[in-house]
């Protein structure tokens, strides 16, 4: 086996009778960041929702084909939704914290996962997962204020260090800075680039630019297919696709 | 549209300008549009203040009637033949009882249905026919189930005929699908952001409901349920049906004897000749009105307790 975290082989996604994701066959890695570009409605979203099940919540949602975690499959009887998605961490597009203090949005994780039996554990987990989603020196002061009561990229971060306290292996990001200013995404973007240190990510992205920013890997979905995936280098000087070149030099999308 | 073709859709001797506003025709039809919204102003007003003179007139009369009645013996008393004996504690505390059963009753049930339809149930026909049933339970008239109680928990069970025990099951039969509905309602209105939040970091279904969605959901929850408790408070058609309009002369000491409850105290008085009883129906419609605000009252504080702003 190979560096890769997640494979997904002939994976189809339906919504009802709808084909959402064709046939898509990918490798993500370790270590590595992984951007997802396409116009809007090309099933990036649908294929990331995928990854780590979140598609269950949605009543008439349908996966066909494999997706590999580490080599075992996660759509398999003995593979825990919930347990999966503790292992396959999730960021939205707009920053949902809960209307709690910073403290218990990062708490909540680790508590339900039994990850700190006392409270100098949970202190520690808050601690380095604020550090490393650069938010510590901001809220170490007020981490019982309301997480509601951040700025936008700060509630983001938040998203973020909350994902991490629950040590995932994997985090999907579904166009993590789309509701934040540009200083913000810039913040956000270097984060992304320190956390591939210690995590596999998977980020949608609308912007191309980010996405040649902050990836090493992309993959070009439109209408359901993954038209084209390479080193991110490749996608965007010497794209193999008519389809790849059209969109990333915005002829369409 | 672009510049060229506005000008063009513009005739040409208009007025440019501020001055297009004031030719008597642009004038003539502003004026008529602020007319038209004085007087919609106007019927509004005038549409809330006669509903509330209604209510002025009402608490004016039982002030006036009643507040001579109000005095401890009369608070602390029970039905009599005697208007001067008669007091309202007994069908207070058949209300209290009542109440109580009808609370720890229709609350879990209605906040348990509304969590399973809103979260749990998988979208299936069966599931339509119970919410179209549900609602349409809401909206059985109250005598239907003052029937339904009497067939059923005292001629079929054999409960105790005129007590707060079957009272109150037969008003949380009432007051259940209106809990259900409001808590549905509240629940359908907690962002799904904060859904997928939990559910991301590996929070099982019920762990994303009970930690999540139902703190945010309990001010709307008891709203609901305390509009609805109101409703039952008041209620007496369904009571008549399963006797608790007995002449009961001592408060009962538990939910299984005969009692009366405070509107079918109202009811009774108001039926009696002798004119000392004029006084006590006034007398107990305040305590009836007394016992609605304060309920409201509490509403209005734990909503505002629980609620969570963001």
């Amino acid at each position: 086996m190979t560096n890769s975290k997640l494979t997904a082989r002939n994976v189809d996604v339906f919504y009802g009778q709808k084909k959402a994701i064709n046939n898509v066959s990918i490798e993500i890695d370790n270590g590595i960041v992984t951007a997802f570009i396409g116009p809007s409605g090309c099933g990036k979203s649908t294929f990331l929702r995928s990854l780590n099940r979140m598609n269950d919540t949605i009543a008439d949602a349908r996966v066909t084909g494999e997706i590999l975690l580490d080599g075992e499959d996660i759509y398999a009887a003995a593979m825990d939704p919930v347990a999966l998605r503790a292992r396959v961490g999730m960021v939205f597009q707009k920053p949902n914290p809960f209307p709690k203090s910073i403290y218990e949005n990062i708490a909540y994780g680790p508590r339900i996962h039994g990850l700190a039996p006392a409270k100098a554990d949970l202190d520690g987990i808050i601690e380095s997962s604020l550090t490393k989603a650069g938010l510590w020196d901001e809220v170490k002061d007020r981490l019982n204020e309301p997480g509601t009561a951040l700025s936008g990229g700060q509630q983001q971060r938040l998203c973020i260090a909350r994902a991490i306290a629950v040590s995932p292996e994997v985090i999907l990001m579904d166009e993590p800075c789309s509701a934040l200013d540009p200083i913000a995404t810039a913040r956000i973007e270097e984060l992304i680039d320190e956390l591939k240190e210690s995590f596999a990510i998977v980020i949608v992205t609308h912007s191309m630019q980010q996405a040649a920013r902050v990836s090493q890997r992309t993959a070009f979905f439109h209408l359901g297919n993954l038209v084209e995936y390479g080193d991110t280098s490749q996608i965007f000087t010497t794209p193999r696709e008519e389809k790849t070149k059209d969109y990333i030099t915005g002829r369409y999308g | 549209m672009s510049n060229a073709s506005l000008s063009a859709a513009r005739d040409g001797n208009a007025p440019l300008g501020n001055a297009r506003w004031q030719t008597p025709e642009a004038l003539r039809r502003i004026s008529r549009r602020n007319a038209a919204e004085r007087r919609f102003k106007l019927i509004g007003l005038g549409a809330i203040v006669l509903s509330l003179a209604f209510l002025a007139l009402l608490l004016v009369i039982m002030l006036k009637n009643g507040l001579g009645g109000l005095d401890w013996s009369f608070l602390s008393g029970s039905d009599s033949t005697d208007p001067d004996i008669a007091g309202v504690w007994g069908a207070a505390k058949g209300s209290l009882l009542t109440m109580a059963v009808t609370l720890l009753l229709s609350f879990p049930m209605g906040v348990l249905a509304a969590i399973y339809l809103e979260e749990f149930a998988p979208r299936s026909r069966w599931i339509e026919w119970v919410e179209v049933s549900i609602n349409n339970l809401a909206a059985v008239p109250s005598i239907i189930f003052g029937l339904l109680g009497l067939a059923v928990f005292i001629n079929t069970l054999g409960m105790p005929r005129s007590s707060p025990l079957v009272g109150g099951l037969t008003l949380a039969l009432m007051t259940m699908p209106v809990i259900v509905i409001s808590g549905r309602n509240a629940i359908k209105a907690v962002p799904p952001s904060i859904r997928d939040a939990a559910l991301a970091i590996g929070a099982s279904k019920m762990q994303t409901v009970f930690h999540h969605v139902l703190p945010l959901a309990l001010p709307g929850i008891l709203t609901g349920t305390i509009i609805g408790m109101a409703r039952a408070l008041g209620e007496t058609a369904p009571l008549l049906m399963i006797g608790m309009r007995a002449f009961v002369v001592t408060p009962p000491g538990g939910i299984t004897d005969p009692s009366s409850v405070l509107p079918m105290q109202i009811f009774l008085w108001s039926d009696e000749i002798d004119t000392g009883f004029v006084q006590n129906t006034s007398a107990a419609i305040i305590v009836l009105l007394v016992f609605l605000l304060a309920m409201n009252g509490l509403a209005i504080y734990l909503r505002n307790k629980f609620e969570v702003r963001w």
